[in-house]
Parts: C-alpha cells; structure tokens; sequence
C-alpha cells in the first residue's frame, strides 16, 4: 500500500547526504534529485565537497549509457556537448595488442555485431575468414568501424538529442562534466552544495554514520550517505575500514601519465573512437575532444620507470609534446570488499580504480546510481537488504570487469618485452577466463555463457575482442543451405548497404559538432 | 546568380515548379490559408537541423498532388511553390540568383529578359514576391522555434496501406502534438495566446485532417489505392 504523504514511517530515509564533489559526487547527487527530490518521500539530496581536496578528473570517456544517464538527470545533448568540450566516440581502435606487426589494429566497435537478436555471426565469420583473412570480423559484421576509418560522427544534425545511426557515447572533459552537473544538480534539481572539509563523522549506535562533522564547525545529518571522496574512501575507507581487494596480480598497470594535447590546427579531425596503443610496459590512451586530445600512458612500474613512461608518451605524442606538461597519477588496480556497509555506499573512485581500457569508471559510477536511486530503500529496515543485493550484484560486476580486460593482455602474441610475457602466462589469468577461453576455442561467445541477464561486457564484446585478437576457433562449419546460414547472408548484406549508406551521409565528425555548437539539436 | 550574358533566352513558367513539389515551404501569414487545403507539419533542415514549416502537397511521389490538368485545383497555392526556381542575390540581376535545373525554368512560361538583354519587369515583381516570402517564413521559424522550446514538437508518421498489399510510410515529418499542448500550464497558455501564438498551434494540430484529401487526390489519379491509414505521433 502507498505511504500517504507526511505519514511518518519508522526509519524513512528522507536525507541523503553525498560526500565528494568530482563526476561521481555530482552524478550521484543530481540522480538521486531528478528521480526522488520532487517524489512523495519529498527527500532532500545534499553534497558535500572539500574547497582544498581537487577531484581526479578520472575517465574522459564514457558509454552509451551516459546518453540515458544524461536524459534522466534532465540535461540536453547539447548543452553537454557545448559546456564539456565533449565529443562522439564510437568505439576503441586497438593498435598494436594482437602481435605488435605493422598494421596490427582491431575495433571495438559500440554496434553490437548485425543481427545480435537473431544469429550468431562468429562461426559464418570465422568461415569466411579462412577465404578472406583479411576482412576483420568488426568491419564485417557491423558498419560503425567504417565511419571510424572515415572519421565520420555517428548521426547527422537532423537526428534528435541522444538518438543516432549508430550507437555512441562520448569523449569529454571530466573538470567541465562535474562543474555542468553542479550547476544543474544545484539550480535545478534542488541540491544542496555544501562546501566544507570534513574532519570526521559522529556514529550511531548500530553502526551507522549519523552525521559528519565539518571543519567550519557545523554537521551534516543523513540517513543514507553515498561515498564520492575519491582515492581518499573517507567513510568507506577510513570509518568502516572495509578491505581493499587489489587486482594487481592479473591487472598490473600501476601508474598512468596524462598529458593534454591541443590540435595543431583549428579544423583538425577529431577522432571519433578511442585510440589505445599497446606500449613496452603498458597502452597509451588517446582521445578527441572538441578542443584538445587527451593522451595518457598507462604502465606497470614493474616493467618500466616513470621517466622511460614520460618519454615513451612524449615520443607518440610527437614535437607538439615539447611544450606540454605531463601528470603523473598513482593507481591501485582493485575494488572493495564490499561497497555498501550500514548506511554508506561507495560510489566512483572510492568503490576501486580499473585501468580505462574499456572506459568502465563513468559506466561503473552510472551502473551504482541507476541500481542505488531506482532500487532506493525507503526504509533503514530496508537497506540492509537493498545493500546485501547491491553488493552482491557489483562483486559480480568488478569480477566481470577484470576479466574482460585481462581478455585484452592474455591473449596477446607479442612476446617482445617482459609485460606482454608475463600478461599472458597463466599465472595471471583467472581461472574463470582460461575456463572461457577453453570454451570458445570449439564455441563462439553465446549468452548463455553469461549469468547475469545485464551483464556489464557481455557476448558481443567478447566477439570483437577475441576475433580481433585472431584467437584461434575451431567452430563446426554452417552448411549454406541452413536456416541459420541464410539470416546470416541475410544480415550481412543489409550491413553493406548500411555501410554504404552511412558513409555517404554521416558528416565529419567536427563538422557535425560544429553545427550542433551552432545551431544545437532538436529534442525529438 | 541571375546574368543577362548566360541567361537571356531563360524563361519561367513558375506553374511547373509548384507540379513537382511533395512540400513546400510556407510562411506565417499562409498557415490559415494553406491549412484549408493541406496537411501543414514540419521538417527538419539538413543543414541546421532546425525546424520548417510546410505544406503537405503529396503523399508517396515526389509530386503535387493537387496539381491537374496543368492547374492547381486548391483554394490556396502557397506562394513559394510559384517562386521555387529563384533565390534572393544581390549580386544578380534584377537581385535574384536561379537554380537552372528547377522545373519551372526553360523555354516556356513569361521571358526573364527582353530583347537588348534587359530584366524583364516581371524579374521585379519577383523578387518583391521572395522579399515577402523571407520574411514570412522568419516569422514562421520564430513561432515555430518557440514550439520546439515548448517541447510541443512530437514525430509525426503517416502510414499508408496501399491496395497492392504493401505499406509505405512517410517519414522524416514532424507535428504539433495536441496532448503536448493540452499539458502546457495555464501560464504558459496564456503567454502563448497573447503572443498569438495559440491560435496557429491548434490550426496546424487540425490541418492533419487533410491528409485524407491527399488520399482521395491520389485515389484519383492512381492505379495503386492508398487504401487506409493512420497518423500517429512516435517518439
């Protein structure tokens, strides 16, 4: 039965409290305000962010999801694409990961393969390939890699805001996200910004966090608390010390240098995928914003010193690099425990840091909130039961994560520098994926190999990663004259016309952002 | 651009631009008037995405459907469907530039230059027309803009059941949504009324009705029947 409005319930969950104030916080913040502030709950959201603590700035790249995301905060495509520098991206290029020979590059593209619903293109592909072996399994089975070659934007100015011929996410600057999800989470939504230090929280007697105590002397009471305070994990780190769980035994980057990279003119292209380049000791990172790219090296200490790093990115980087400062950043590959404890769940950073192979820290912090503000416990009773499900659920998540990355490394053929040796031995590879490695050997990726109904990387992933990698297959032949072979005939030629028709109609990619800076999209 | 050397023998017949049109552009002042006739929507602009105001002319050909027997058997003929061969350039003479390949120009209809290469009066009248029609259709694209501010723009797709079976949608059009505009607050309501911009809303809302004239024009001259069909707003 509905809770009438005013009647008081025992433990309601009325003020949510957001500790952080980078992407995660105002994510967080103005999720939980678009979908609960105006409810009858009538809760009030409030953030509080430390004016001497500065945010990381983490994961320039996002999802699709982003796009959803976006749409029910309330913010329009186009004010996001003009306020945060930001960029279509259509997929990752990955450049030199199956064996480092000239020309070694797969896509990755955001299309699943044709025809996802209805048949399973890898064994057709993998037939097909025997008498083409150069046709790449991504620019067969799907047209988005063609507009990545052709530097092509993924719609048109015609389309609405969040809708596209191809699917796509984006390529923004993370400082310009959280000032624009501040101002609307606080002018719109009806945030509370509250900046202040925190210097310690004052606790309930079941354990839980009653309040935070300022350094300007005030507090700051909640019922729920969501933990956006970065590498720091101030509550759920430091309060409820809940264990760090590294991954560094199959993950072995350890450090990242950032460097930002203006174009050399003011019309250059702008990439309209990521561009990750595998490196002796690590990959580099390169992505187009609407200004400036965005370049980084990850590595792992172990394999090479922060000074050889530095000069591996300035040397792809080139001569515009002489000019340019780089920033170095420390990372801890892993994830807690557990991410929410009592009445505190950790969200972004604070909840464990992946290298941004697949651009999974944006789509983690989306995932927490849609599971966090859509699932909200309306009661204290209640969130020890919203908690349990909500651990168990990104446990499973971060598990997935892992996995799909180290697919990237374990599979590789480069044998020419230590990293690359030691990615692939076994002893780095979880049981788990050598289990499903094994299996799609003799059968393509499937979804029934996957537990979880929305799995965060799920078949069509796998696909394009494993054929661009050139696993080997040894899936059963498909006779032509099968039902199963003529949807796949059926589907591949309507991808070619698909692919002839989108190159020829989608615009440059900095053309298309252009026109929308000027004359912005229309909601439908 | 219009030049005396290059187009001198170049005649309009300014009727058979308006036959091959399935839309046409038209401008505040015409909504009343082209609505009494035809289906009034709109469509996006390729190279700004921004909304325009038409008038429906035809259903699954590209051609007018109200056009007959060499006339245009309609109470009202929206006046860019007779100016479809011209543009505005100051450069040009008699400030006009032309698109040569537009049906309504050739060797027939009235001369653009007499004998000693002179503009023809008409190339005045012209353009007095088009300097009219601009600004209609500004006025037209402020209303319309405001609309989209409203968020009262919705898809709009005509489905068409043909007599052959098959199905063909027309797409890439978009209309006023009546329940969108039943939901605006009383404020806004207001604001739109005294702004007289309420009153064009509901008639555009309305003019979707003639699309069944559409129908039974094409009925009328097709083998192949539009059999039903349906209007809905998609999102």
């Amino acid at each position: 039965m509905e809770t009438q409005q005013g009647e008081a319930r025992t433990g309601a969950i009325r003020t949510i409290v957001v500790v952080g104030g980078g992407s995660a916080g105002w994510i967080a913040a103005a999720r939980l305000a678009a979908r609960h502030a105006r409810g009858t709950d009538d809760i009030v959201v409030k953030l509080v962010e430390s004016s001497t603590v500065p945010t990381i700035g983490v994961g320039e790249g996002t999802w699709p999801t982003m796009r959803n995301t976006l749409a029910k905060i309330g913010i329009g495509e186009t004010d996001f694409l003009r306020s945060c520098d930001a960029a279509f991206k259509q997929g990752a290029q990955f450049v030199g990961w199956k064996d480092g020979s000239p020309g070694d590059a797969y896509y990755h593209p955001l299309n699943p393969p044709a025809g996802a619903t209805e048949v399973n293109l890898s064994p057709h592909w993998q037939h097909l390939a025997g008498a083409a072996p150069d046709r790449a399994f991504a620019d067969w089975a799907d047209f988005q890699a063609a507009l990545c070659d052709a530097g092509l934007a993924p719609k048109t100015i015609t389309a609405p805001e969040y809708g596209g011929v191809a699917n796509y996410a984006y390529h923004l600057d993370a400082g310009k996200f959280a000032t624009l999800l501040r101002d609307h989470a606080v002018g719109r939504l009806g945030v509370e910004h509250i900046v202040a230090d925190v210097t310690g929280v004052t606790m309930a007697d079941n354990g839980d966090i009653a309040r935070l105590e300022l350094a300007d002397g005030g507090s700051v009471a909640g019922d729920l608390f969501v933990d956006c305070t970065g590498f720091a994990a101030l509550l759920i780190g430091k309060v409820y010390d809940v264990p760090f769980r590294s991954c560094r035994d199959v993950l072995f980057a350890d450090r990242a240098i950032a460097m930002q990279v203006p174009y050399a003119e003011e019309d250059a292209p702008i990439t309209s995928h990521t561009v990750s380049t595998a490196q002796d000791a690590g990959w580099i990172w390169d992505i187009g914003l609407w200004a400036r790219r965005g370049t980084g090296y990850v590595y792992s200490s172990a394999h090479i010193d922060d000074d050889a790093a530095e000069a591996a990115l300035r040397a792809y980087v080139g001569p515009a690099a002489e000019q340019l400062s780089a920033r170095r950043i420390t990372i801890e590959a892993g994830h807690r425990e557990r991410f929410w404890q009592n009445n505190c769940v950790a969200v972004g950073l604070s909840a464990g840091f992946l290298e941004p192979l697949e651009a999974s820290a944006l789509m983690l912090i989306e995932a927490s909130m849609d599971a966090i503000a859509d699932r909200l416990p309306r009661t204290r009773a209640a969130m020890d039961t919203a908690a349990r499900q909500f651990n168990e659920s990104f446990t499973h998540h971060w598990a997935r994560i892992i996995e799909f990355l180290k697919l990237h490394y374990a599979i590789t053929k480069r044998v020419d520098t230590a990293f690359w040796r030691d990615n692939a031995a076994a002893r780095s590879i979880p049981d788990s994926l050598k289990e499903r490695l094994a299996l799609w050997r003799e059968h393509p990726p499937a979804p029934q190999d996957f537990a979880h109904a929305r799995e965060v990387f799920s078949w069509p992933s796998y696909q394009y990663v494993l054929h661009g990698m050139g696993f080997e297959t040894h899936y059963p032949a498909i006779a032509a004259t099968t039902p199963d072979a003529a949807i796949a005939r059926r589907w591949t030629g309507r991808i070619e016309r698909m692919r002839a028709d989108a190159v020829a109609q989608m615009p440059r990619n900095r053309d298309l952002l252009r026109a929308i800076r000027e004359h912005g999209l229309q909601a439908v | 651009m219009l030049d005396p050397m290059r187009h001198h023998a170049l005649h309009s017949d300014a009727m058979a631009g308006a036959a091959a049109r399935q839309f046409v552009q038209i401008g505040l002042s015409e909504i009343a008037l082209a609505a009494a006739d035809m289906p009034l929507c709109l469509v996006k602009d390729a190279q700004t995405g921004r909304f325009t105001l038409i008038a429906l002319l035809g259903l699954i050909e590209p051609r007018n459907l109200f056009w007959h027997d060499g006339e245009m058997r309609a109470t009202y003929l929206p006046r860019a469907a007779s100016l479809t061969g011209f543009r505005l350039d100051a450069a040009g003479a008699g400030g006009l530039a032309v698109d040569e390949a537009d049906p309504a120009m050739g060797a027939r209809g009235e001369a653009l230059f007499a004998a000693d290469r002179s503009p023809a009066p008409i190339l005045a009248d012209i353009r007095a027309g088009l300097e009219r029609i601009v600004a209609d259709i500004a006025a037209a694209q402020a209303l319309i803009d405001d609309y989209a501010r409203l968020r009262v723009i919705r898809p709009l797709s005509i489905t068409l059941q043909l007599s052959d079976g098959r199905e063909h949608v027309v797409a890439g059009l978009y209309g006023l949504d009546e329940e969108a505009l039943a939901a605006l607050d009383d404020a806004t309501v207001v604001a739109l009324h005294r702004a007289d911009q309420l009153a064009p809303a509901a008639v555009m809302a309305a003019s979707l009705a003639q699309v069944e004239r559409l129908r039974q024009l094409h009925n009328a001259t097709h083998a192949r029947q539009i059999a039903a069909y349906q209007i809905a707003f998609t999102d």
